[in-house]
């Protein structure tokens, strides 16, 4: 008798090849979401709003519907989404400069605001599609083709913490920081991205996971160092956990 | 705000208020937007109304938050929209973009103000290029109506919804300061066009189907070919279809004037005026601004001697009347930079200069 | 027949609603009607006004060089608008608060202590209303009683409870039989 162990999630689209760089985090993130999907069995009524960078073309990977957003717009786009059809599973998948730099204003006012809708984020520290510039998330003294002697302070200010700001809105009921550098950590972010699913289907409002990630092309490493990279230099700003979680703080918000 | 009245059907209604009360008529679902003079009425009124019938209303972060969200619930099926004005409509350029190649069923009301930059809340015309040029960036138009009377706010926003739907693309409703601000009688007939079925694309959940995508990203540069083709095929069924214009004593007229929005009913008298000094002058206004109606002023310009657009701005459709009418008659200007539009007697005076 | 009336006055003396009235009152005769504001970036204080055409045909201009009717509630708009004014047209001022002055002598003046009558009435904010009254019976347009039918449209739910004492200010405005100068 055999037992199936491993398969292609329902929710990616047949014969799906993957776009990314080799070793790039982006695979495993979209897979676990693909795994939620269906764990929760809710492909039928997903609408994603895509976004711009390396993630542009999820829809290519994920069977669902599928609506395009203007760079930094995703959360804008997927407050009309649920606006116009609350009965949705409505969610975006987004890069750090989409999310936290041209689309802070929309991201964070999606999370004030409490919209029912769920959000990931990939933080790699660094704009992966044009080719590794400077983003706001990038390191002290880490060097990208547009800071290359390192991130200072002089010239460019801090690396913003998103889950952190994102736990800060009221209307956020779930915000946590996960990272794909280990097999533990990669169960733990699946756990996040489902409970950050899970709050939208409950109807308490903004889920949120930031997703550490690899980018080992413009880091120029391999894909293990890179994972060690993560580990050694990012957890000491980025520090995984979960921000905010309503329905373990006992606090409750209202239904929509 | 609305009085209804018992006598009749009518009732006295401000430009702002006609509009928003005839999006809720035509079943606007969704309404995002971010208040800016003078058309904050249209976000207020909705605020309220929107809530009563328990339909969406956000009160966005910016405009350039506001048309997004309109794309979301656009790329649903939904009847949605925004209003704004000229330095904001600005800040919607890149979405629109986006949604016309989206193919998006998108409504958006832009009541002008003076520019460029912040300028001032007062009328003008000054966004005719913004609004039927494109704006954002690459090759497209917007849907253009241009009301000028408060009555004319009404059919015109039923209509924008109407051909949004039917051809999926973007539909502007170009008003000004003059009109968002003016009470006029109205009536507020029953919306009248049939509803446009969108299940073939609209976004519901890939229930026992494969996900759709609605998209504008095109990396294969064949596809951009054979999509802007196909985008360009529809202004041209939509040219064929829908343009619409209003013309009175062109058939002898020796000038004709052309203008739109409310500045055309000054220009209206002053075709009068003209009249009874014995200058044959014909009227000529544009209520689709895009599609232009370029076809019918060409065969004009074969019966005419001059033509003159009135505007309140430096001279913006004058461009597309030149082209139109591709140098058959000499076409001139009478403009205004900003502000109410000129009097007719004052128009009157400029076209005995001209003649 | 065509006539266009401006009330000008202080932001805060009613001259919007006034106008308004004024605007659906003509439209229950059946009048062609075009009612807008004179619009700036001020909110309270400045100098405000309206202009409303009423026209048996479609109205002819939504900015008109010349007024049929002005009706100044104070100074500075008496100032403003005396020059607009056609000739053997009627300026209707506020005599509580500008200054009795006939400098142009091819128009008709009436002068009313506006602001007083409605003190006088009971509440200084019928002063618009008061000024409506006076300015129907001057222009021979509209009647006493499409004006009172239209103050019941136009009155907020809110103003409901005003409805009476605007009624009778419309009246006090109306039989207040001053004839202008002139005429």
């Amino acid at each position: 008798m055999t037992v199936q162990v491993f398969k292609i999630p329902d929710s990616f689209k047949k014969d799906v090849k993957f776009s990314f760089c080799p070793g790039c985090d982006h695979g495993v993130a979209v897979r676990l979401v693909a795994e939620v999907l269906d764990e929760l069995k809710i492909r039928e009524k997903t609408i994603l709003a895509a976004s711009i960078g390396c993630s542009v073309t999820l829809y290519d990977f994920l069977n669902v519907d599928s609506i395009e957003a203007p760079h930094g717009r995703a959360l804008a786009e997927a407050t009309g989404v649920k606006r116009a059809r609350p009965d949705k599973f409505v969610f975006t998948y987004q890069g750090d400069g989409d999310f936290a730099s041209i689309g802070l204003a929309e991201s964070l006012h999606a999370a004030l605001r409490g919209e029912n809708v769920s959000a990931i984020c990939i933080n790699n520290t660094t704009y992966g599609m044009t080719g590794g510039q400077l983003g706001p998330t990038t390191l002290l003294g880490q060097v990208t083709t547009t800071s290359p002697t390192g991130r200072n302070l002089e010239y460019y200010g801090y690396p913003i913490k998103i889950a952190e700001h994102v736990a800060l809105c009221d209307g956020t009921a779930y915000s946590a920081r996960v990272s794909l550098d280990s097999v533990a950590n990669i169960r733990k972010a699946k756990q996040a991205i489902k409970k950050a699913f899970e709050v939208q289907l409950q109807g308490l409002g903004f889920g949120f996971v930031e997703i550490l990630s690899t980018c080992p092309t413009n880091w120029k490493m391999t894909p293990s160092k890179a994972h060690e990279r993560v580990r050694d230099e990012m957890m000491k700003t980025f520090v995984p956990g979960v921000y905010k979680d309503v329905t373990s703080d006992g606090l409750t918000r209202r239904m929509r | 705000m609305v009085t209804e009245t018992l006598s009749n059907k009518k009732v006295l209604t401000k430009g702002n208020y006609a509009i928003a009360q005839a999006a809720i008529n035509a079943g606007c679902e969704c309404y995002f937007g971010y208040p800016i003079t003078p058309q904050s009425e249209i976000g207020e009124f909705m605020s309220g109304k929107m809530q009563e019938l328990n339909r969406a209303y956000v009160s966005a972060e910016s405009e350039l938050a506001a048309m997004n969200m309109v794309i979301g619930a656009c790329s649903t099926g939904a009847k949605a929209m925004t209003s704004s004005s000229s330095c904001a409509v600005s800040l919607m350029q890149e979405a629109l973009s986006y949604a016309t190649s989206d193919e998006l069923p998108v409504v958006l009301i832009s009541v002008m103000r003076g520019g460029p930059g912040l300028g001032n809340i007062y009328p003008s015309q000054g966004d005719y290029f913004q609004a039927t040029k494109g704006g954002g960036n690459g090759d497209y138009h917007l849907i253009v109506l241009a009301p000028s009377t408060v009555q004319e706010c009404v059919d015109l926003t039923y209509k924008a919804f109407y051909l949004a739907h039917k051809y999926r693309n973007p539909t502007m409703l170009l008003a000004d300061g003059l009109l968002g601000q003016m009470m006029e009688p109205v009536e507020f007939k029953e919306y009248p066009y049939p509803e446009i079925d969108n299940s073939s694309w609209a976004l519901t959940g890939a229930k026992g189907r494969d996900g759709r995508i609605i998209r504008s990203y095109a990396p294969l540069a064949d596809n951009q070919c054979v999509f802007l083709e196909k985008l360009f095929e529809k202004y041209r069924t939509i040219e064929k279809n829908e343009t619409e214009w209003e013309e009175i004593g062109t058939e002898d007229a020796d000038v004709i004037l052309i203008s739109f929005g409310s500045t055309s009913r000054n220009v209206k008298t002053a075709m009068k005026l003209c009249r009874e000094k014995g200058i044959k002058a014909g009227f000529f206004r544009p209520v689709t601004l895009f599609p232009f109606p370029s076809a019918r002023l060409n065969e004009l310009a074969s019966k005419t001697k001059k033509m003159i657009s009135v505007e309140v701005n430096m001279g913006q459709m004058i461009n597309d009347i030149r082209l139109a009418v591709n140098g058959k008659v000499p076409v001139e200007l009478i403009h205004k930079p900003v502000g109410a539009p000129p009097a007719p007697e004052e128009i009157l005076e400029k076209i005995e200069e001209l003649i | 027949m065509e006539k266009n009336f401006i009330i000008a006055g202080f932001g805060g003396q009613g001259v919007l609603l006034a106008g308004e009235v004024l605007a659906t009152a003509f439209m229950l005769a059946g009048k062609k009607v075009t009612w807008y504001p004179s619009y700036g970036a001020e909110m309270r204080g400045g100098t405000v006004n309206c202009e409303v055409v009423a026209s048996d045909e479609e109205v002819s201009a939504v900015n008109k060089l010349n007024t049929d009717f002005i009706v100044a509630l104070n100074q500075a708009s008496f100032e403003k608008f005396l020059k607009k004014i056609k000739k053997g047209g009627v300026m209707i001022a506020n005599s509580s608060l500008v200054k009795e002055l006939k400098n142009r002598t091819d128009i008709n003046y009436l002068f009313a202590p506006i602001t007083k009558l409605a003190e006088d009435l009971g509440n200084i904010k019928m002063a618009n209303i008061l000024a409506l009254g006076i300015l129907a019976k001057a222009s021979k347009m509209v009647s006493l009683e499409h004006l009172i039918d239209a103050l019941d449209r136009v009155l907020p739910p809110h103003r409901k409870n005003l409805l009476p004492l605007n009624i009778k200010a419309l009246k006090i405005g109306y039989e207040y039989d001053l004839l202008p100068a002139g005429a």
